[in-house]
């Protein structure tokens, strides 16, 4: 299919850089195999430049790459042995602080605890605004299961977020009550 | 659950989840990459080049020496050729005179 648009891959890096990291950083938790698996995913786009038709398209394909290669990641961190289920590093829980509330914050760490499919469904909802049906695409998933997976995730978080707001809450008053 | 309207909690959460600056130095490291990747590519490309003009070369030096073989095998035979019809030639020449020199010996013997 013949196409006008030319694909200009440091703009395309200016303009995505921070989707893909952000959906590295919030599947693996890590900020420093975040920034490897960004690098690799726009190598990656480098060489299928050629295949890329519109800026949509560049979008698409960039998501779709950043969550299988955080996958393919996560994965080889489990046969490793690896703790799956780290904590964001200080320095960008600091960023968080300034950027959200304390919750939101909270949020995002709590976030990194979910099975890895309801993680997916819930970052691509919430951080990239898509659709169920947007996110199935970009997952290779069927509909139904990332429908089930936003539900269930949601669920979890917001228990999660419940019992640690009610953690916050008592260890608060035992300090007042000091 | 209904996937258009969001409660208080979904509305939390995606604010938690905005989209994060990628470090400064991630873009810096990914042209340094591709420059060197590009570099690499670049030098491959150049000596596969090399080796098919190599090839070229050598192959058209061995065809060249076979075909020069080729020919100097046919002038020599050539010559080989001529040199054998020159020598029937030339025989058959000496045979002629020895025939004539015969019969003119012939015909004085019966005189």
């Amino acid at each position: 299919m013949a196409h006008d648009w030319q694909p200009d891959f440091e703009q395309l890096v200016d303009e995505h850089q921070s989707m893909v990291f952000s959906l590295a950083a919030r599947m693996t938790g890590d900020r420093g195999l975040a920034e490897e698996i960004a690098q690799d995913v726009f190598m990656e786009l480098d060489r299928h430049l050629g295949k890329i038709e519109s800026p949509l398209h560049a979008i698409y394909w960039l998501r779709r790459v950043a969550m299988s290669r955080s996958a393919d990641a996560l994965r080889r961190r489990k046969v490793r042995g690896m703790d799956l289920w780290v904590e964001f590093e200080d320095g960008h829980g600091a960023q968080a602080e300034q950027r959200s509330s304390p919750l939101g914050s909270r949020l995002e760490g709590l976030l990194t605890t979910l099975p890895e499919a309801q993680r997916a469904a819930l970052v691509l909802r919430y951080q990239e605004d898509l659709t169920p049906e947007e996110i199935a695409a970009a997952l290779d998933a069927p509909l139904a299961t990332v429908k089930s997976n936003l539900q269930r995730g949601l669920k979890l978080l917001r228990a999660k977020a419940t019992s640690h707001l009610k953690e916050y809450l008592r260890v608060k008053e035992q300090v007042r009550g000091f | 659950m209904d996937f258009e309207q969001m409660d208080d909690f979904e509305r939390e959460l995606k604010q938690a989840l905005e989209r994060r600056p990628a470090p400064p130095s991630l873009k810096r490291k990914l042209m340094e990459q591709r420059n060197r990747q590009r570099t690499e590519r670049l030098r491959i490309r150049t000596v596969m080049w090399q080796r098919l003009a190599a090839c070229l070369v050598l192959v058209s030096l061995l065809g060249g020496g076979f075909a020069w073989r080729n020919r100097e095998e046919q002038r020599k035979g050539e010559e080989a050729r001529q040199q054998v019809l020159t020598a029937l030639r030339i025989t058959n020449r000496a045979l002629n005179q020895m025939k004539a020199q015969l019969a003119e010996h012939d015909r004085n013997t019966q005189e």
